[in-house]
């Protein structure tokens, strides 16, 4: 034993001094830590509660079974190579976390909707139950392996009773039970579950210490890092290359308005707004050919939270009341609504729904638009007369670039409102992205209807939902979130609803400003 | 069983506590002794003589002053210490390391002894959970590096710089930077 000072000693010595001075009895947290079993043991037992918790608020859904898919890997890794049965809860283990982070990514691109169909999702919802269950039966097994090697007697029903639980929750979900009192029963049995769990692995600690853990050629951390780093990158490039629908945008022709100048003429001469006319396709301003009537209605709508002023007015009683208003000083979204009376032997109109940006949108992410065509507002009185056409278009250095919609067409959905329940409806649902270096972006909707039944009004209304964020988990389109009939400003959506409503019968045009 | 009922069977001096110690806490035995004492049939002559000194000392096992685990702990890891010393002076036995202090101080060396007990304990309380495992794991079970690596699923290299920056740690707390 080196006697000399802490600072003269040689590294050696100094080690010799320390491996000397050890207390005789170690402290009980270090004798209870230091095991090779339980660290790893408690890893799988909270990886198995958080996977197993679902609260749908502050996105714990999604970032509790990522904790728990990380413990669960940190953890079977560990014991992998112990028995083939700890083997194959790890090999269950990497392909629930491969698919796990793979579907975190995809959410963050408006691609998990068109992957995750209903099909593939119950495909999915099978398989993974198919995967818990064989985690569990080979936790199961696994445990009775490591206690059969310590020569200690097979005791693991708690780890038998976590399958039976698991199996019940597939039979609940296989027959779409609704009720409450059954799973709250399961979440209550579950709990006790875990605490079985965690008493076994403490009966099991004398197990524990016959196991030895295979050396790691990646620490833990590193491991945990590289999910991390995987998951950033992956969901960053999702949210800034995902977010938005590919569009064929091309320049437009210029001489295509040549060929039908007459129809144009005529369009304008009876009121037809020129700037949404410049927008048309040819096709469509075609079919307006011998219009008898134009009718059009514009409206600026804000698209953006505005200020909030006070002022002082008179309460009709000599007294003065505070009044807070909110005032929009700029209204960035033009919707113009155009009818056209189309010859007909029964009463027809072409419609048109054009939205015009004034100002920058701010965000580019999906844009949806959906009508309620007069045919849908007033069933009785109007018909479907073709399909729904349109296009959009921006400019740039003085060029005109135009594309099809990323989708077009009727979609029936049903959605829960608040003042209606569960309804189903059938609209027309326009889907698109627009350019992050564009001016002007505009675009319309147009669809024709028939008269069914005399003296009706026509009134076909316009919802346009604009994403004013990319913050939101999972990523959903304009158009997914209006399929949802959510209203208003909600999340990362802001929706202007605008309407064409007017009387046949009646004559007028109003003029645009 | 219970530890409760095993300890009084030992205290009783009845066999069966001496199998349920074996059965129960064999594994733990095992797992002290293993790193201390590299040949198998040493391990089990230090198990058979760990058990016989439980057998003997339980009654000095007092609960208050700590768990069971942890007497057994120590009485199995200063059993395998002795095994370990007394191996190496057999002949045609390795060296004995420099720095090994000898089993018999003088008076002198073990008051010496007891102030850097002191102060080494003291420095290990203001030590990371983390690091004071580490710690005890290295120089209390006397494992080796590629063991802790293992059960921390960490690799060597990286259990090698911890205690790198453990020890330098500790002796900048005992009062000096040295040969670090």
């Amino acid at each position: 034993m080196c006697d000399r000072p802490w600072e003269t000693m040689t590294d050696a010595d100094f080690e010799a001094m320390l491996a000397q001075s050890v207390p005789d009895t170690p402290p009980e947290e270090i004798v209870a830590e230091v095991t090779p079993w339980r660290r790893a043991m408690n890893r799988i037992l909270f990886g198995m509660a958080l996977c197993a918790v679902t609260l749908n608020f502050w996105c714990l859904n999604y970032i509790l079974p990522a904790i728990g898919t990380v413990l669960l890997l940190l953890g079977f890794r560990a014991l992998r190579r112990e028995n083939r049965w700890l083997g194959g809860c790890f090999a269950i283990a990497v392909i629930r976390a491969v698919y796990f982070f793979a579907t975190l990514i995809l959410n963050t691109t408006i691609l998990q909707s068109a992957v995750f169909t209903p099909a593939v999702t119950t495909a999915f919802t099978a398989g993974n139950a198919v995967l818990l269950l064989g985690l569990y039966f080979c936790f199961w097994r696994g445990l009775l392996a490591v206690q059969k090697k310590a020569g200690l007697p097979a005791r693991a029903g708690g780890a038998l009773a976590l399958i039976v639980w698991h199996a019940l929750v597939c039979v609940l979900a296989a027959v779409q039970y609704g009720g409450w009192v059954v799973p709250i029963a399961m979440l209550i049995g579950y709990g006790f579950l875990l605490r079985s769990l965690y008493r076994l692995s403490g009966t099991l600690d004398e197990a524990g210490y016959a196991i030895a853990p295979k050396p790691v050629r990646v620490t833990d951390r590193c491991l945990v890092l590289a999910i991390v780093v995987v998951l950033g990158i992956g969901c960053t490039l999702g949210y800034l290359f995902g977010g938005s629908y590919p569009m064929d945008w091309q320049p437009v022709d210029t001489s295509e308005q040549a060929q039908t100048e007459a129809v144009r003429q005529q369009l304008l001469d009876l009121g037809f707004p020129e700037d949404v006319l410049n927008d048309l396709t040819p096709e469509d301003i075609a079919a307006c050919d011998g219009a008898l009537r134009v009718v059009a209605e514009v409206e600026n709508y804000p698209v953006n939270d505005g200020r909030t002023v006070s002022y002082k007015e008179s309460d009709g009683e000599g007294g003065v009341v505070s009044v807070l208003d909110t005032v929009y000083d700029v209204k960035e979204l033009r919707l113009t609504g155009v009818a056209v009376q189309l010859p007909s032997e029964r009463e027809t109109w072409m419609v048109f729904h054009h939205f015009l940006w004034t100002a920058d949108p701010g965000f580019y992410g999906t844009e949806a638009i959906q009508i309620r065509p007069a045919y849908r507002s007033i069933p009785e009185g109007w018909a479907a007369a073709g399909d729904a056409t349109g296009r959009v278009l921006y400019d740039r250095d003085g060029q005109t670039f135009a594309a099809p919609y990323a989708s077009l067409g009727a979609r029936t959905f049903t959605a829960n409102t608040v003042l209606w329940g569960e309804q189903t409806n059938t609209d027309l649902f326009a889907a698109f992205s627009l350019p992050r270096h564009g001016e002007r972006a505009r675009g319309y909707v147009a669809y024709s209807t028939t008269e069914a039944r005399d003296g009706n009004i026509l009134s076909s209304g316009e919802y346009y939902v604009h994403q004013q964020t990319w913050l939101q988990y999972p990523v959903v389109t304009a158009m997914e979130k209006r399929l949802t009939a959510a209203w208003g400003d909600t999340g990362a959506f802001r929706t202007v609803q605008d309407v064409l409503q007017f009387d046949p019968v009646d004559e007028g045009t109003e003029t645009p400003p | 069983m219970q530890e409760q009922e095993m300890i009084a069977q030992l205290l009783q001096k009845d066999e069966r506590g001496m199998e349920a110690l074996l059965l129960h806490y064999g594994p733990l035995m095992r797992y002290i002794i293993a790193p201390i004492l590299p040949d198998p049939q040493d391990r089990e002559e230090c198990l058979s003589e760990v058990s016989m000194r439980v057998w003997s000392r339980v009654a000095q096992f007092d609960p208050a002053r700590g768990s069971w685990t942890a007497w057994l702990t120590a009485i199995t890891r200063n059993t395998a210490r002795n095994y370990q010393r007394s191996a190496q002076h057999r002949p045609g036995t390795q060296a004995i390391p420099e720095g090994t202090p000898a089993p018999d101080a003088s008076p002198e060396e073990a008051i010496l002894q007891a102030e850097r007990s002191a102060a080494v304990h003291a420095a290990l309380g203001r030590l990371s959970p983390g690091d004071r495992a580490l710690f005890y794991r290295k120089y209390y079970y006397l494992q080796s590096t590629a063991q802790i690596a293992s059960e921390l699923g960490m690799t060597v290299r990286a259990v090698e710089g911890r205690l790198y920056r453990l020890k330098k740690q500790l002796r900048r707390m005992l009062g000096g930077e040295g040969h670090v």
